[in-house]
């Protein structure tokens, strides 16, 4: 064990597990991050049962279950520094989601509804009690730096290793997805919104100028912009702008109805219906932190319930 | 039931997790489970999501197998919007599946079952590790290595990233080929064929040497099951064909299309556990099913490639139709992980690749449902969409799921043997070797790679009795 080392412990809770591979996504890279960095703790990697005192900590994942909320309680007393690594940890992430309905409306379909499933019980001996809400983590524990991302590109995610083993702040852009897609916006004569199963837009021009809903304009740029440069419209999982979380009249619909609305000749209002019926999508990434969830302009369960209700 | 042994929870696996062991006074186990302890809920979470979406959106239920679930649900919607992607798109979705499984067949092999080959069960648990692996076996370790971040490099060229990928669409790929993409691409084909053929013979060796140090493994693992995987024409397919079942004598059952799933399959949910059990409704019962490499290997006739079929007649010669010895998983890994860069290297040597990639696909008012077949198994997609697009029901089988009947039965056998033979600190790493043989992944049928502390608790009468904890 070596002294000059940065010390390092991770730690997994409610997620896919993709930022834990995304890290050893950083392929070549990863042995200099190892040459400084003495991974300690780690799923996968490491066979270190406790909580050992680390420098830094990275927790992936929300709080999900009481176990989620025991390990991150005891991941922030062993690490001096903790990061909250992905867009689960920051935001709560896509099942995030599941706040627009209660566990028992998650069990009840899971278990009761869905057509394959012949029992009709619901699973509840000796398994850990699922909480209420998806939490992101800082509502639980203090959090010292952010890394959003679905996962994280492995460029972020170098520089922020590489940083805190050089003992400096990391530098985190504050750049939208824009800045990185080629694509080139354009006032345009489209007078309506296109979804996507109804058309197939074009390589080099802005998802927007064609009618398209692209949220590239409203999110933090922490991939590198693989959507649009590929023809896929930005989906929003690296979480909004601070722009969008530090004013408490912007939201993701405002912000993107207001740009649409001066490239087209669609209306602003009507795109920001056409969002909010479709809420579910537009804000899957995000909905379950307070910073979106508090706003005056936020009503996502009532959206959400009224187009299950078929309104 | 007078004594329950808990191991909380079981690691190196993708998952939280943990095992219960139900003994009676004379020491037998009566019932082994494996629980997981984790539940996102998908299926509800889904419902009112625009069904556009669902490629990007259901890769986020597993980020270790994040292609299966992005592919399969593209092919969920063009089976709704009733369309064939062109030829180019099909073979670019293979290609991309075919670098996702070189990740993730090298992940499981090297990364999360390579320490046990290279020290076998009783190493050092300090050490056994991939970082203690690098260090006792720099070649196979760092070659291992390689190859999955060549998989995984491929996957992220086509699918526009490596986890979570985006570009399979209703109707085929979003984009075409640059030229730079294609020659990158046939760089990283080319590498991967080379490694993967210096790597087959010295993880055969090191698997076998295991195997004869622990006699027990191959001895008694062999649970009789059913066998659930793809085919095409009676070859080995994972990116699509018919499901083909075979019973536990080897008698394989007419083909069915993922369309007639409900017919052929049973959920259940288990009283300690948040993953469900699924039956094969077949022969007037509820069978009992594996699926995963083994069981696609047990179900096909032959491989479609030279390499991947010659390792292919060696595993049917040595050990038989159906092969019911769950450590040969590792094997038959090994065959999938050798035809998934052959079929790497005929993909981009197609003359179809660079052609066009995509077709209207209108689903909107429609009911998709398709199946592919994930690096740990079958998996099932089905949504139900509205007419403005949006999703009204959603269901699921994944592939962890489906063998969660047969892990239990196999650590009931498991711990029946290592129970009264060996010590607390084999009977935990053969307890914990069994079910990553399985390789499950929980992140898919709820929720978490794990290693983490191990935790032993007998009771007898509700008492506990001894607690054995390893740190």
């Amino acid at each position: 064990m070596s002294g000059d080392k940065v010390r390092l412990n991770t730690e997994w809770l409610c997620d896919c597990g993709g930022c834990h591979v995304a890290i050893v996504d950083l392929h070549e890279k990863i042995l200099q991050v190892v040459e400084n960095i003495e991974i300690q703790k780690c799923p996968v990697l490491t066979d270190v049962k406790d909580y050992p005192e680390a420098d830094v900590g990275i927790l992936t994942g929300s709080i999900r279950t009481e176990h989620d909320r025991h390990a991150a309680e005891e991941m922030r007393k062993k690490c001096k520094t903790i990061i909250a690594f992905g867009t689960c940890a920051v935001y709560g992430g896509l099942h995030g989601a599941g706040l627009a309905h209660t566990s028992e409306e998650i069990m009840d379909y899971v278990y009761k509804t869905t057509p394959t499933t012949k029992t009709d019980f619901i699973p509840d001996s000796d398994i850990t009690g699922l909480e209420h809400v998806v939490t992101p983590i800082d509502e639980v524990i203090d959090v010292d730096l952010y890394l959003p991302g679905c996962p994280p590109h492995a460029h972020f995610i170098f520089e922020s290793l590489s940083a805190l083993v050089e003992g400096r702040t990391p530098k985190a852009g504050q750049d939208t997805v824009c800045a990185g897609c080629k694509r080139t916006m354009k006032k345009t004569e489209v007078a309506e919104i296109v979804n996507s199963q109804d058309g197939i837009a074009e390589d080099d021009v802005c998802f927007l100028s064609q009618g398209y809903i692209c949220l590239g304009s409203v999110t933090l740029d922490r991939c590198l912009a693989p959507c649009p440069n590929h023809g896929i419209m930005c989906t929003g999982c690296a979480g909004p702008t601070m722009q969008i979380l530090s004013e408490p009249n912007h939201d993701i619909r405002t912000e993107v109805s207001e740009r649409m609305a001066r490239l087209t000749k669609i209306d602003k209002d009507t795109i920001i219906s056409h969002m909010e019926k479709s809420a579910k999508t537009h804000y899957a990434y995000a909905m379950a932190t307070k910073m979106i969830g508090n706003k005056p302009t936020f009503l996502i369960q009532q959206w959400i319930a009224d187009v299950e209700a078929g309104k | 039931m007078s004594k329950t042994i808990k191991i909380d929870p079981v690691t190196r696996i993708e998952g939280h997790a943990r095992i219960l062991l139900d003994c009676d006074d004379a020491g037998n186990v009566n019932e082994a489970n494996f629980c997981v302890n984790e539940l996102r809920g998908f299926e509800r979470i889904l419902v009112g999501m625009e069904a556009v979406t669902m490629p990007q959106v259901t890769a986020r239920i597993c980020g270790v197998c994040p292609t299966a679930h992005h592919l399969v649900a593209a092919k969920a919607l063009d089976n709704a919007a009733g369309v064939e992607p062109p030829p180019a798109a099909k073979l670019l979705r293979e290609f991309m599946y075919m670098g996702h499984y070189i990740h993730s067949h090298s992940l499981s092999l090297f990364v999360l079952a390579g320490p046990d080959l290279v020290f076998g069960l009783d190493g050092n648990l300090a050490t056994q590790n991939i970082v203690g692996m690098v260090e006792a076996d720099p070649d196979l370790s760092k070659k291992g290595l390689r190859l999955r971040s060549l998989g995984q490099k491929i996957n992220e060229t086509i699918g526009g990233r490596g986890i979570h990928p985006v570009t399979a669409v209703a109707g085929g790929i979003s984009f075409s080929l640059s030229d730079g993409q294609f020659k990158r691409l046939q760089e990283l084909t080319g590498e991967a064929v080379e490694l993967v053929s210096e790597l087959a013979g010295k993880t055969k060796t090191l698997l076998f040497n295991l195997l004869d140090k622990n006699p027990v493994l191959l001895d008694k693992l062999n649970s009789e099951s059913w066998y659930l995987g793809t085919v095409q024409g009676g070859k080995l397919n994972v990116y699509d064909g018919g499901l083909r079942a075979m019973d536990n004598s080897g008698a394989t059952q007419p083909e069915f299309p993922a369309t007639a799933y409900k017919d052929m399959m049973s959920e259940r949910a288990v009283k300690n556990s948040y993953a469900k059990e699924v039956y094969l409704n077949m022969n007037g019962g509820e069978q009992m099913y594996r699926v995963g490499p083994l069981a696609r290997i047990n179900v096909a006739d032959s491989m479609e490639t030279p390499l991947a079929q010659q390792e292919f007649e060696k595993f049917k010669n040595d050990f038989g139709t159906p092969c019911h010895n769950a450590v040969l998983q590792m094997y038959a890994k090994l065959i999938e992980l050798v035809y998934c860069c052959e079929k790497a290297n005929e993909i981009i040597n197609h003359p179809d690749l660079r052609g066009e990639t995509r077709v209207p696909a209108d689903f909107k008012g429609s009911r998709g449902i398709a199946h592919i077949e994930a690096p740990r198994g079958t998996l099932i997609h089905e949504y139900d969409i509205d007419d403005r697009g949006i999703i009204r029901a959603a269901n699921m089988i994944i592939a962890t799921q489906q063998n969660t009947a047969a892990i239990n039965h196999s650590l009931k056998e498991g711990a029946n043997n290592l129970l009264a033979e060996t010590g607390d600190e084999t009977l935990l790493n053969g307890l914990e070797f069994v079910v990553r043989c399985y390789d499950p992944c929980l992140a898919c049928s709820t929720h978490a790679i794990g290693r983490m502390a191990l935790d032993v608790e007998i009771t007898r009468k509700g008492q506990t009795i001894r607690r054995v904890r390893r740190k």
